[in-house]
């Protein structure tokens, strides 16, 4: 088969993608030739969601554990990546919900920008190139920088400028590391035996700092410490359903590109990865202790629920990096009912700020209990699905201690890392106990009630222990991922 | 023979609990009757349990055991999650103890007038998780309601405590989270090292055990994993097996609570409500006793052993730091709460005997502990219901105008020391005596250990003597208060006593069921 046949046979396997493409094309136009508070955009935003996660649901059981490769080895669709690109489209379809429950009045332009999102996530999830992860993943990122940006106020310019600043430099330190590896090995795609093999010539040691600033790009991604500066600021001004998506699709394409790397194997990365999860724990759970806005403390709690989600990496001669898919799934339900609970409450309060939430669950009892369910599975506690995440990546970094010879670092993790589950116990639960347990400190306004939030908010909550009780399905959803 | 008559005991509550959530507001009166109702029903299931039970057979019985779940540790392992429920000797003695507390606490919370809804469902959960807890035979299931435990306990203490109720349930939520989180650790590391060899041949996959059962049996141990006994693995310089004893130690340890994790227990239950601080008492401060004997003894015996004398020290300690801070307290439930600190020292002593007398004492102990601590804190609920005061010195010469209470009072305190024909002075006897006869403690530990027992007869007997003897002496506004019990404070005092005086004097009452359970764990 001659390239451009290859090229061309490729292009009718990526049914989903041409699916977004048209979608874009389509609500740019939209956009273009309709007046300013047209909902078109949205409905066709809509309507190419929808089409793409069917159409994902279609193609999956033609996809293998080991995948096949198009355009000549640019792209690889496996198991892996079509997980990774039905959570984010699910997540969208979340999104959608979230916003109009809510009845958020976004520009049409959020909506093309979040398709551009889930266009880079696509690709990333299928990719081991660095050149096609650079682009898609910038295109995620011009695409996240815009969304953030959005808003009329001045601290969401501050918010999207910081992100820009930081992503730039995590994006050069990548650049910089991927330059180097192609130096060394004249190769870009590093799942190749070539890459392999020329990396193997070279010592250990640079091999590691190489791709260790390959991974700062992803590494900001997912908000990992230390390229985390931004989160904070993001998580506070962006508008709810946004930050909802983004706190959930793009770490994942950024977990599955570091995913590919750590199953590469052309070095060790368990100490670089250790000190991540370390670091990101630390700054995630000692910074959240002192937050009182409800946002600010889920932005910092995302700091360190990516940590726990790198521990699915780490592995041993038994496990493999099952955990963090199992992890990705299960967060996809916590992040982004977390979120939901945030516009709940602030629907009923008023407000975010963690103090001032005090006796709203004597006064909404089940929007409480929902807080209660949606916090502890956040600590990880049974009987929510949290826990059994938890215990999936800590057994596999168990696994990993007994058979590596860096022990001491992996079970000094071991420890430490559970042990960060009692500290992160303070701040979830100072929200719940502020709801549920203290008086309220002045007659609020009167009660209101709006069924669909209560019933999609108990919903999730439900979810969460539902899984817990049952975890077969998302075994069976993530099984064959490696 | 699989029955469900053990499921029933975990569901009963749980259907309770959820018949009060659905029952409208205007019904509120019937909150109480249903949690106390159920608690009868557990009580006849436990009774014919009893009945059936073979008290010679050291294994589980009424084993029910079904498939929960199988979770992929990738393509290589499996952890199995197995719903596998058994009570032998040891758990149920502790069973017993929990639906009688349970029961009496529930008398006790007819008093709540407080958000009753909330305050019934969550007694019910706390009902399900404990008595679940006890009846695990899977290690993941135990931990699950182990964990789950907490957080009713949080609101119980939180929602209907006193003054600086926040601040008590929140560190008594930490603290025992952070226990938890030790043995979360290691349960991991026990179930990654050892395999089910049935089902590794059958999926040919590793599969991952959570069974105790299996757990225990050190052929299934996986050879070069964590835990192996043929070549020791290190991990901060010491054994791993040691290790893992040691963090399941101070893990059980706090919820023991023994000295020095032991600062929760006097804030949570000064705080508490009557009934929870009955229960917090009574039994779930047991539960850090029988992980130990379940989880530590069972499946690491030869790092135990190698411990005992750290375990008689801990528990040394304990009784003489919680004696020493009993004799300086002025609020009477402070003064328990060190008390119990105290007395759960005995339990520590018992376990590190290694032999048969020392067990059979330390789970005597802490069965007389659960009857005599549940009404110890009754009794001091009758004063501060009465007055909203709790001062040791606020009150004098009692026994004129409260005869009955009195009686009661004496019963408790004399339970408490030590008193022969008493229910504490045979688990005190049988600790001490185990440990001198043990071979792996120096003589020095019980002898000192009697010096604690001194030490609760000068606190108790003072108390008893600032209080009730002498001119009847209190504030103006606490004469008309202060009357003789209720009825129903007569029906729960009333036979607690005779449970402490019956066990007193007829200990193999108890002894028969546990020995031989308690035997085998020995081996």
């Amino acid at each position: 088969m001659n390239v451009l046949e290859e090229i061309f046979h490729s292009s009718t396997r990526i049914l989903p993608e041409w699916i977004l493409f048209l979608g874009i094309l389509a609500t740019c136009l939209a956009l273009a030739f309709t007046k300013e508070d047209n909902k078109s955009p949205f409905y066709l935003f809509a309507l190419t969601v929808i089409l793409y996660v069917y159409s994902l649901v279609i193609s999956a059981p033609q996809v293998t554990t080991e995948g096949r490769s198009f355009y000549q080895g640019l792209l690889h669709l496996d198991k892996k990546a079509l997980l990774i690109k039905q959570l984010t489209g699910i997540a969208a379809i979340i999104f959608m919900v979230h916003a109009r429950l809510f009845s958020y009045k976004f520009p049409g332009e959020v909506y093309v920008l979040m398709l551009f999102v889930l266009f880079g996530i696509s690709f990333l999830s299928m990719t081991t190139h660095f050149m096609t992860a650079y682009v898609s993943l910038e295109l995620i990122s011009l695409a996240s920088y815009v969304l953030v940006a959005s808003g009329k106020m001045k601290k969401n310019f501050e918010a999207g400028i910081k992100y820009l600043i930081f992503g730039a430099v995590a994006t050069a330190i990548m650049l910089f590391g991927i330059s180097l590896f192609y130096g060394l090995s004249h190769s870009l795609n590093f799942s190749s035996p070539e890459f392999a093999e020329s990396i193997a010539r070279n010592p250990a040691g640079p091999i590691r700092v190489i791709s260790f600033m390959v991974l700062g790009g992803f590494l900001f991604k997912i908000a990992a410490a230390p390229f985390h500066q931004w989160v904070p600021d993001v998580y506070e001004s962006t508008p709810t359903p946004v930050i909802s998506f983004l706190s959930f699709a793009p770490k994942a394409a950024g977990f599955i590109f570091i995913s590919r790397m750590v199953a590469a194997d052309f070095t060790d990365l368990n100490y670089a990865l250790a000190l991540v999860i370390i670091l990101s724990l630390v700054v995630g759970n000692f910074a959240a202790l002192w937050q009182n806005d409800f946002k600010r403390l889920l932005g910092y709690s995302g700091i360190a629920q990516s940590g726990f989600i790198l521990t699915g990496m780490i592995t041993g001669n038994n496990s493999d990096g099952y955990g963090t898919f199992f992890y990705l799934v299960v967060y996809l339900p916590i992040t982004m009912g977390s979120f939901f609970l945030a516009d709940s409450i602030w629907k009923k309060a008023r407000t975010l700020d963690i103090p001032s939430m005090a006796g709203l669950g004597k006064k909404y009892p089940l929007l409480g209990l929902n807080a209660l369910v949606i916090l502890i599975s956040l600590v990880g506690l049974p009987p929510t699905i949290g826990f059994l995440a938890k215990l999936v990546v800590f057994s596999s970094l168990a696994d990993a201690a007994s058979a590596s010879s860096s022990g001491y670092l992996l079970y000094g993790l071991l420890i430490f890392g559970l042990f960060n589950a009692a500290i992160a116990l303070y701040y979830y639960l100072r929200p719940a106990y502020m709801m549920i347990i203290r008086d309220p400190v002045e007659k609020s306004a009167g009660f209101t009630y709006d069924l669909l939030i209560t019933i999609v908010l108990s919903y999730f909550s439900f979810t969460l222990i539902y899984l817990f009780i049952k975890p077969d399905f998302i075994s069976e959803w993530v099984s064959g991922v490696f | 023979m699989e029955s469900g008559i053990l499921s029933s005991l975990i569901l009963l509550p749980l259907v309770g609990s959820l018949l009060i959530l659905i029952l409208p507001r205007a019904y509120k009166t019937f909150y109480k009757w249903i949690c106390l109702i159920t608690q009868i029903l557990l009580l006849i299931n436990v009774m014919t349990i009893l009945g059936l039970f073979d008290r010679e057979n050291p294994e589980y019985q009424f084993i029910e055991h079904s498939e929960w779940f199988r979770l992929a540790l990738g393509s290589k392992s499996i952890l199995s999650i197995d719903y596998i429920l058994g009570v032998d000797g040891l758990s149920i003695s502790l069973v017993v103890l929990s639906i009688i507390v349970f029961l009496i606490a529930s008398v006790s919370s007819f008093r709540i007038t407080y958000r009753e809804k909330t305050y019934f469902s969550l007694f019910l959960l706390l009902t399900a998780s404990v008595l679940g807890c006890f009846l695990a035979v899977d290690f993941f299931l135990f931990f699950v309601f182990f964990e789950f435990m907490l957080l009713p306990m949080y609101f119980l203490i939180g929602i209907w405590g006193g003054k600086n109720r926040a601040y008590a349930s929140l560190k008594f939520f930490i603290y025992t989270f952070a226990g938890s989180v030790l043995i979360l650790v290691v349960m991991i590391c026990m179930v990654i090292s050892s395999q089910d060899e049935f089902f590794t041949s059958e999926y040919a996959r590793l599969v991952y055990s959570f069974d105790f059962r299996m757990l225990k049996d050190t052929t299934n141990l996986i050879d070069g994993s964590i835990l192996n006994i043929k070549n020791p693995v290190s991990v901060f310089g010491l054994p791993a097996r040691d290790l893992m004893f040691l963090l399941l130690l101070v893990g059980f340890g706090i919820k023991m609570p023994v000295v020095p994790f032991h600062t929760w227990l006097p804030d949570a239950h000064v705080e508490a409500p009557t009934p929870i601080s009955v229960i917090l008492a009574g039994i779930l401060l047991k539960i850090g006793g029988y992980g130990i004997l379940r989880v530590a003894y069972e499946i690491l015996p030869d790092a135990s052993e190698k411990y005992a004398v750290l375990i008689g020290v801990l528990g040394l300690v304990s009784i003489i730091y919680g004696a020493l801070n009993a004799l300086n307290q002025t609020d009477l439930k402070k003064l328990i709460a060190y008390s119990s600190v105290s007395h759960m020292g005995f339990v520590f002593i018992g376990i590190s005997a290694f032999n048969s007398i020392g067990f059979n004492g330390a789970v005597f102990q802490m069965f007389s502990h659960g009857i005599l601590s549940s009404m110890l804190f009754l009794v001091a609920g009758v004063i501060y219901e009465r007055t909203q005061d709790r001062d040791i010195s606020a009150f004098q010469g009692l026994a004129r105008k409260m005869p009955v209470y009195t009686l009661v009072v004496a019963v408790a305190f004399f339970g408490s020391l030590g008193l022969p024909s008493l229910s504490g002075f045979i688990g005190e006897f049988l600790t001490l005596h185990g440990a001198f006869q043990s071979e792996h403690l120096p003589k020095v530990i019980p002898v000192l250990g009697i010096i604690g027992i001194v030490l609760s007869a000068i606190y108790f007997l003072l108390t008893f003597q600032r209080m009730f003897f002498g001119e009847f002496h209190t504030r103006e506004e606490y004469r008309t208060l202060l009357k003789d019990l209720t009825k129903t404070e007569m029906f729960m005092l009333g036979s607690l006593a005779v449970l402490t005086i019956l066990t007193g004097v007829w200990p193999n009452l108890i002894i028969r069921y546990i020995n031989s359970s308690l035997t085998e764990i020995l081996k």
